[in-house]
């Protein structure tokens, strides 16, 4: 099969989240990405809550890690030895791309700035995912994803009028710094691929975050209206009755755009519902069977105008029918009448009973040495010649030293055992995985 | 705004022809600022994007959308309408030397016009096309209608985003704003189109993309489906912070000025963040016991967490204004974070070091005004505004006339055909 980024090679000392998630799709799509780690301050491998319960919780048994690091090939390495040193710096002199996603100062401190990496690799693409960025007087700040979310403006944008921020429920930054993380570095490659220079691109994952919320942003600088304002954020609705009309960013200003509970009214048990035009909510009107709430010219909920000004009406009358039907049937009964409508789904539901990411073939099993054959979460763009496929499960820890120590840097098996027992590929005191003691043999 | 000193961007010479209305245009925005000429293709009388409000001064009008602003800076605008033989006549040619073209058609449109991948790669071996749909090119939902709000209902983000019950008691699940359901999909879909075009780069070939913004959205919800693949569990929605398969502390406090600050304290009180977070707070005269050495026997500190968290934390943020808490923490090594508006970000000094908000000019207006700029500072070959969003048909003349050779007789009687 071929691979779009195929030859080109990735020294991946990224951890955690943001910067595995990156170097995951370089991978998927065929580079070879060569993970430096170290057991002693290992951040990813371990206390995210993803590890089966029926199996041993150590590095090599979390799930989350697992789906974040797969097609990446694992070298444990110290690199605050000097022949740690030494073999990183070789190994940049080989690569194309040299990612992280540390705080900003820890590469210059490591003496591998980016002028130190071009002496190394005149073109190597350098990327580097820190929270603020590597320049401004709060390069030093740290983030979490929840962090960078709070701080861009992203939380602020999401949850109910008179509430505090419902913000996300999860590091929507990591995520998504960690895909820009991928955007950069393949831009970088094709700037590279086409100009013979290279490039460090000092992607902030705090400010990716400020890049999302754009037309709030010129609400602001151009009309210079305040997000600080009575029904705003509006929930899962357009606009809030009896608020200043405006709107949240997310398309026109329209009423039923709501969420709903549905049978049998379990945690997850809702659907969201969106009447685009009057014409939709005839639609709507006839899926619910005309009730006569719905068509009473008192509430006048035929017009667009009815609809906005007495949403509590409306979305209890909507309300009072879904909750008689799954939310599947549901929403496959009012898109089957042109009636924009979807469930909220689990994480259950999209693995288990979504009949779209089944056909896209979103989770597809991949055998890991420690955890089994599990499904993975695959690539949403389908290159018709070039594929993004999950190749390999994530390594264990280590578990490619001798490979690329000895099969791509060419030293001897005589300096992989040396390297061993000096404490440059494994912390001496620390106890060894049996694969390890097989390479040493 | 650019000037004659500002090097090129790290996509120039890339000929980028785009499609697309809410669901494609953010990605065209990324390829223009980041160097390519994208040229926006809209039917005669602008995009439908063009009526999404807020609008300038709250007048509607199809060149005064913000949202459309935003999203389609750094690239040209032409009209065009497909349906006509003289429209897909116009369109081959710009098709014929285009590097990339991005489309949001429903499925099976521009084929059924004869413009498919098929057609068009024929005379271009080189073209990457990508086509960028709700659900993509096939499967049983395939011609569901969506918004933003269904796509964020059926891709897992509302399962994962809502409010503690002592919060808002009985919430529903929350889809958070901002349009992030097309962010989603336009930042894979850029990362297709880029890898495509190293592949290119490399091997001369082109290819076809068939992205859909489901998969971008169910891939987007980090532990949630790991948490559910590897234990079976399903998680929690709690506010301002992490789902979590079982509850965890608050982390999203009220300042003292009424807004909040995040202060992700739970699972993170060693003795030695303890040790720090004393002094923090005794810098300000809150500390209370915490500097008692008991605090750095850690069972002591897990049986009196909730009294850190929601007394001491709680209180030294509710005594102090939002930007000091916020400053006065991250200066000590603290990972919290202020919850900004845009007035709070268009003040940050941190921003204004790295030069990030753009002034744009805004020449019909005789104004300019100030936009986020990048997320990402390039070396040497910046991201930068070339220019903002095109007015309806702004560049008609160019194209038509200076590239594809047409007069401006010809022009008229294509508007006056509805063509363009």
């Amino acid at each position: 099969m071929l691979r779009a980024l195929e030859g080109i090679r990735v020294v991946d000392f990224s951890w955690v989240r943001a910067g595995p998630w990156a170097t995951r799709w370089l991978g998927a799509l065929g580079a070879e990405i060569i993970k430096i780690e170290w057991p002693e301050n290992e951040r990813g491998r371990s206390g995210n809550r993803t590890t089966p319960q029926d199996a041993e919780e150590n590095l090599n048994t979390s799930g989350n890690f697992n789906d974040t690091n797969p097609n990446k090939r694992s070298l444990s390495l110290n690199v605050r030895t000097p022949k740690g040193m030494e073999i990183i710096k070789r190994l940049i002199s080989m690569s194309d791309i040299v990612l992280e996603n540390f705080s900003a100062r820890v590469l210059q401190r490591w003496g591998l700035g980016y002028e130190e990496q071009c002496k190394l690799k005149p073109d190597i693409i350098y990327v580097s995912m820190s929270g603020y960025g590597h320049t401004g007087r709060n390069l030093g700040y740290t983030t979490f994803g929840p962090v960078a979310q709070a701080v861009s403006g992203l939380t602020y944008l999401s949850g109910l009028p008179d509430q505090p921020p419902a913000g996300w429920g999860w590091s929507y930054m990591d995520d998504t710094g960690g895909i820009y993380g991928a955007m950069c570095a393949l831009t970088g490659l094709y700037y590279r691929n086409t100009t013979g220079r290279g490039l460090h691109i000092d992607q902030s994952q705090m400010i990716t975050g400020i890049t999302l919320n754009g037309p709030a942003i010129l609400d602001f600088t151009v009309n210079g209206r305040s997000p600080r304002r009575a029904g705003y954020p509006p929930g899962n609705r357009a606009h809030w009755p009896g608020t200043p009309l405006v709107n949240n960013y997310r398309g026109p200003t329209v009423a039923p755009h709501n969420a709903y509970r549905t049978h049998p009214g379990g945690y997850n048990d809702w659907c969201v519902i969106v009447c685009n035009s009057d014409a939709e909510w005839q639609r709507l009107v006839q899926v619910m069977g005309e009730p006569a709430w719905a068509t009473s010219p008192e509430t006048g909920f035929e017009a667009l105008t009815g609809r906005l000004r007495h949403q509590e009406a409306l979305d209890e009358g909507i309300e009072a029918w879904t909750m008689t039907m799954n939310k599947y049937a549901l929403a496959e009964k009012c898109q089957a009448a042109g009636v924009p409508a979807m469930p909220v789904q689990s994480a259950e539901d999209r693995v288990e009973y979504d009949p779209q990411l089944r056909h896209r073939q979103m989770y597809q099993e991949v055998e890991h040495p420690a955890l089994g054959l599990r499904r993975m979460q695959n690539a949403p763009f389908k290159l018709s010649a070039t594929p993004a496929v999950n190749r390999r499960p994530s390594p264990l820890i280590g578990q490619h030293t001798r490979d690329i120590v000895e099969g791509l840097l060419g030293f001897s098996h005589e300096e992989l055992v040396a390297g061993y027992a000096d404490g440059t590929f494994w912390p001496v005191s620390r106890e060894r995985y049996p694969y390890m003691e097989e390479m040493l043999k | 705004m650019t000037d004659a000193q500002t090097p090129a961007g790290p996509l120039t010479g890339l000929r980028v022809l785009e499609l697309t209305d809410e669901k494609g245009q953010f990605c065209g925005k990324l390829l223009g600022d980041l160097g390519a000429d994208v040229i926006k293709i809209e039917p005669p009388g602008g995009e439908i994007t063009r009526t999404v409000g807020p609008f300038f001064n709250d007048v509607p009008h199809p060149d005064r959308s913000l949202s459309f602003w935003h999203y389609n800076t750094s690239k040209r605008g032409i009209t065009l309408n497909l349906e006509t033989a003289d429209g897909r006549q116009l369109f081959r040619r710009l098709a014929s030397p285009a590097d990339v073209i991005l489309e949001t058609f429903r499925p099976g449109y521009l084929s059924g016009l004869g413009l498919g991948y098929e057609d068009l790669s024929a005379s271009n071996p080189g073209l990457v096309m990508c086509s960028l749909t709700p659900f993509g090119q096939s499967g049983p939902w395939r011609d569901y209608a969506t918004t933003d709000l269904l796509h964020m209902a059926a891709g897992g983000q509302m399962a994962s985003c809502g409010y503690d019950a002592s919060d808002v008691p009985d919430a529903p699940p929350i889809a958070p704003g901002g349009g992030n359901a097309w962010h989603m999909g336009c930042n894979y879909a850029y990362v297709g189109i880029m890898a495509a075009l190293v592949y290119r780069t490399v091997t001369g070939h082109g290819q076809y993309l068939d992205t859909a913004i489901h998969d971008a959205c169910a891939l987007t919800t980090e532990a949630a489906i790991p948490t559910y693949i590897y234990r079976g569990e399903g998680v929690i929605r709690q506010t301002g912070r992490h789902h979590a398969a079982e509850p965890t502390p608050p982390a999203q406090f009220r300042s003292k000025d009424g807004k909040y600050v995040l202060a992700l304290v739970a699972g993170r009180l060693t003795p030695r963040y303890v040790k720090d977070l004393a002094e923090l707070l005794d810098s300000y005269g809150m500390a209370g016991d915490l500097k008692d050495p008991k605090y750095q026997d850690p069972e002591v500190v897990e049986a009196n967490a909730d009294y850190i968290i929601n007394d001491l934390v709680a209180n030294f943020i509710a005594s102090l204004p939002q930007e000091e808490a916020y400053h006065a923490a991250q200066s000590r090594g603290f990972t919290w974070g202020a919850v900004y508006t845009s007035e709070e970000l268009l003040q940050d000094g941190h921003l204004q070091d790295r030069a990030f908000w753009k002034e744009v000019e805004h020449p019909e207006l005789g104004r300019s005004f100030v936009y986020p700029g990048e997320p990402a500072i390039y070396n040497g070959s910046p991201w930068r505004i070339a220019g903002r969003a095109p007015l309806v048909g702004e560049h008609n003349r160019d194209i038509f006339c200076g590239e594809l050779g047409l007069s401006p007789q010809d022009l008229v009687v294509l508007a006056e055909q509805r063509v363009i």
